[in-house]
């Protein structure tokens, strides 16, 4: 069953245009990877797709809604509720802590704060980041401060994971450990995943694979996707 | 390197262009509102200093000269203003001419202002021209003469023989060119120079810090940003010594642009400002005159500490190739910052009963008091802000408390910072309301029927006072004029009972009871009484009650003792008033023209309402330069986060949240510090009133809140005023495009 997807997107930055038509329906559950060259628009459409952009033409569908006609504040409280993100760097709240950091999501759903710091700890086992709770992210690894913030992707357990670039700051080595525990812990939610990357390493956790080009999808087995 | 950092400054894009217009900017506003207040101080003593030429006769020596005039000062008043008038006689071909005369005014003849000139051409004859009896108008006295552009003054000619006839004239051989020091026998002047200047330099004191706290602010604007740049240099090769030279060189372009700009805000607005009447009076322009010591201060100082305050910044980040690195996490601070501000009150409290006698010693007193207080302000305001958002953060349940608390309380310096120009302006607020506010409470007399007004002439000189009726006969008769009392001293022979009357003593008089009895509205005498002991008004202090004591004195006596006073009562209207003032001038030509009572209040309120009006500058003039660090340290602030909260807001935070982050993130120290310095402010103006003044501190008025109420509100606006910048840079395109 399709939980989101992109009809015959176009989007333009000015004169330049980044998507022209792009197509694309992940299944629930699904870990998509979405990959392709630099400026070939892959994190136009993920964008597009999480209701950050508005195409210019084309509709996006979230569970049977229209994305792309909901106005800034209902996608904003979509994003909120119903996403999960994960980006390269810089992502953290730097005057929070580890834990305050993963809560927020929940604390910003209405959980009182001490339901959202204790559900909060339950991901730093899982993460292997027991004992850095109290730490702010200046204080943390590149590769703990993406497992922390995988762990705030996850915590409000969305219905989409996006994750742009996830492992582009880090080691092979960390960048491999964190995919480990995204996928697992993903999979274990039943979250769905759309997962942009330039690298094929990273693209091969994914149960599907598509290339944009020239601001189109392509599949990789299948040529333009329908 | 420095023609480089030249290029970065003047070329380096929209960005650097915005930095060099804000800091310029500030530096400009600063510039320019300290120049006012320093040249302000020089002004004072210019305006007095004109005062000087017709206290000529106070001088000691004056008499030596050639050719010396008889000289006489009179004060006169019209119509609640003050008339400066000189009669003079030359006794040679060389007797000296006052300034702003081409030549001596000859016997018939008189100068004048030529605000006088107007006011002549615009009242009856009887009301003022008469007082110049024959007289014509030979020019206008030029401006070196007056003190103000608006002043009332008249040099009037009289003949040798004429003039050395009259009581308390003086040889003046000599002009003097400064306002004395001291007045022995009298004289005109405004505003106490000294009393001034100790209040203008409390109000320099009050601009400078906030001053100071804007063009910091504004220095380290995009900081974040350009040290980015610094990294990227270095990891090109620059060397840590290169790196601080285009720092300063930013830094010194801007605040020289701005210093400049600021000069030319000062010689812009000069006259606005002079226009304002201060100390009673509007000044000329030209009164606040630049001196060296001061252009060389400002034009040097003030970039001179722009580039030091930008030299500061940048030693607190370690500006490697590879990046920029704070140097450590700020210790907290400690409570250690509450000493100096109690230490300033303490300054405060000693003087409390050992008021120091000069001026300059009160200026030594109060002055440092009121610096370490503003400077304790500031040093406890970090302590301050971290107690408080450490408490906040406790309590939060909300995200936005959260994240605002936690900012606030790992770097409550940068919190404070922000807010600390405001706090600085509400502690000057509490302090200069505080203390006016109680001088007006002192002030306050009680309301007399506005239909009568009561014309005072003293006969200061008790050897030259006559005895007989010294009442015109003319005056008797002028419309509006009811009636006319003599006030008499009494002989040796006559001893003083000392009766109480309030607390100013008793009366010490005699006055006969029929002629009390033909005015209505003083203080009759004890029933049965022919002759009375009085107060030289006939209405005594405030405070007083009953009838005026029987004295066991014959009336038929009263006119062999001399003269102390005619209280003349009038109908209250400007017609009657000047033209019985006419009258009795022309009948007693004194030091003091006859002065009513009327006058005597608008006088002091027309003191103290300059002292209001200062007030009002420096409440709007410091809470307006903390709006201004206020927003610059919030738009700051907001571009060096615009990657978190950009991405806060992909992830679906509401531009909401990141409004009352930004909100809590300034009024938590605001609040905190805004309490402290409110309380600090008036137990300040409590502890200087009673010090200087014997005062206690009223409650403050409703005013008081008002401007507090309105200065918080103003903050306000002005932290919503930096939202459309939240929306701007947090949208999506930042977040991809950083």
């Amino acid at each position: 069953m399709t939980v989101i997807e992109a009809r015959d997107v176009v989007l333009s930055f000015g004169e330049t245009p980044a998507l022209r038509g792009a197509h694309l329906a992940v299944a629930e559950g699904e870990l998509l990877a979405i990959m392709g060259p630099s400026g070939s628009g892959k994190s136009t459409l993920l964008h597009c797709l999480a209701g950050i952009l508005v195409p210019d033409a084309g509709e996006i569908h979230f569970e049977g809604r229209r994305v792309d006609r909901l106005g800034e504040t209902e996608r904003s409280s979509l994003r909120r509720d119903k996403f999960g993100f994960v980006f390269q760097f810089g992502q953290l709240v730097p005057e929070l802590s580890a834990q305050e950091n993963v809560a927020l999501p929940l604390l910003l759903s209405g959980v009182r704060r001490a339901a959202a710091v204790a559900e909060a700890r339950t991901w730093f086992g899982r993460l292997g980041l027991d004992g850095l709770e109290e730490r702010r992210s200046g204080e943390l690894s590149g590769g703990q401060a993406q497992r922390v913030a995988l762990a705030r992707g996850l915590v409000a357990r969305p219905r989409v994971l996006f994750a742009d670039e996830p492992t582009g700051a880090l080691d092979s080595l960390t960048g491999e450990h964190v995919m480990d525990l995204l996928v697992s812990a993903a999979r274990e939610q039943g979250t769905t995943v759309v997962l942009v990357t330039h690298e094929a390493r990273v693209a091969a956790y994914a149960d599907r694979e598509v290339v944009v080009r020239d601001g189109k999808v392509h599949s990789l087995t299948a040529g333009v996707t329908a | 390197m420095i023609r480089f950092g030249l290029r970065l400054t003047l070329a380096g894009g929209r960005e650097a262009a915005v930095r060099l217009v804000v800091i310029a900017l500030a530096v400009a506003l600063g510039v320019g509102m300290l120049l006012i207040a320093l040249t302000g101080l020089n002004g004072v003593t210019s305006q007095n200093d004109r005062y000087g030429w017709a206290n000529s006769a106070d001088v000691p020596g004056a008499e030596r000269g050639v050719d010396p005039l008889w000289w006489q000062l009179r004060v006169d008043g019209f119509d609640s203003r003050t008339v400066g008038r000189v009669d003079l006689a030359a006794t040679g071909p060389n007797s000296p001419v006052p300034p702003g005369l081409p030549r001596l005014p000859g016997p018939g003849e008189y100068f004048a202002s030529p605000e006088l000139v107007k006011l002549i051409a615009a009242t009856p004859a009887a009301e003022l021209a008469d007082r110049f009896p024959g007289r014509r108008l030979a020019g206008t006295i030029g401006p070196v003469a007056l003190p103000a552009p608006d002043s009332l003054v008249a040099v009037v000619g009289y003949t040798p023989a004429e003039l050395s006839q009259r009581a308390g004239v003086s040889r003046v051989g000599t002009i003097a060119t400064t306002a004395p020091t001291l007045c022995p026998n009298g004289c005109w002047r405004g505003i106490p120079a000294a009393g001034l200047q100790l209040v203008l330099s409390v109000v320099a004191a009050a601009l400078i810090f906030p001053l100071f706290i804007l063009i910091g602010t504004a220095t380290r604007l995009a900081a974040t940003r350009r040290e980015q740049r610094f990294a990227a240099m270095r990891l090109v090769g620059a060397t840590p010594a290169q790196v601080s030279v285009v720092a300063a060189v930013e830094s010194t372009v801007s605040a020289l642009a701005g210093t400049v700009l600021g000069f030319a805000l000062f010689f812009g607005f000069r006259g606005v400002f002079a226009a304002i009447p201060l100390t009673g009076a509007p000044m000329f322009p030209a009164d606040l005159a630049l001196d060296p010591a001061t252009f060389l201060g400002v034009a040097l100082g003030v970039p001179l500490i722009a580039a030091l305050a930008a030299r500061l910044a940048l030693r607190r980040v370690r500006i490697s190739p590879l990046g920029v690195t704070r140097r450590v996490t700020p210790r907290p601070p400690r409570a250690w910052r509450l000493i100096p501000l109690a230490l300033g009150l303490a300054e405060l409290a000693y003087f409390v009963g050992r008021r120091p006698q000069t001026t300059n010693g009160q200026i030594l007193a109060f002055l440092p008091g009121i610096f370490v207080i503003m400077i304790g302000l500031i040093v406890a305001g970090p302590w301050l802000t971290m107690a408080g958002s450490r408490l906040v953060a406790r309590r939060a349940d909300r995200p936005a408390a959260l994240i605002a608390a936690r900012r606030l309380a790992d770097n409550p310096r940068a919190g404070f910072r922000s807010v600390s120009g405001l706090v600085l302006a509400l502690f000057v607020t509490s302090v200069a309301v505080g203390v006016m506010g109680s001088i007006a409470a002192g002030q306050q007399t009680p309301s007399r029927d506005p239909g009568v007004a009561t014309l005072f002439t003293l006969f200061r000189d008790e050897e030259a006072a006559p005895t007989g009726d010294p009442v015109p006969a003319a005056l008797i008769t002028q419309p509006g004029v009811r009636g006319s009392a003599v006030t008499r001293i009494p002989p040796e022979s006559v001893p003083v009972p000392k009766s109480p009357a309030g607390t100013f003593g008793w009366p010490y008089l005699l006055a006969s009871c029929d002629e009390i009895a033909r005015l209505p509205d003083v203080i009759q005498c004890a029933p049965g009484a022919r002759t009375a002991w009085v107060w030289p008004d006939l209405s005594g202090p405030d405070d007083r009650t009953g009838p005026w004591p029987a004295a066991d004195v014959d009336p038929a006596l009263l006119p062999t003792f001399r003269v102390q006073s005619i209280v003349t009562l009038t109908d209250g209207s400007t017609a009657a008033l000047e033209t019985a003032r006419t009258t009795l001038q022309l009948a007693h030509p004194m030091l003091y023209s006859p002065y009513s009572d009327v006058e005597f209040r608008a006088d002091t309120a027309r003191v103290f309402e300059g002292w209001k009006r200062l007030a009002n500058v420096v409440i709007l003039a410091s809470l307006a330069i903390a709006g201004c660090s206020l927003a610059v340290s919030i738009a700051g602030g907001l571009s060096e986060r615009k990657r978190p909260f950009s991405m806060l807001r992909l992830t679906g935070v509401s531009l909401g949240t990141l409004r009352r982050v930004v909100l809590l993130e300034s009024v938590t120290p605001l609040v905190i510090a805004a309490v402290v310095a409110l309380g600090a402010g008036l137990v300040a103006a409590h502890l200087f009133l009673t010090a200087q003044m014997h005062l206690s501190l009223s409650p403050p008025a409703i005013s008081f809140y008002v401007i507090v109420v309105g200065g918080l509100a103003a903050s306000l606006a002005v932290i919503a005023s930096t939202m459309p910048l939240l929306r701007r840079i947090t949208g999506p395109e930042a977040a991809r495009n950083e």
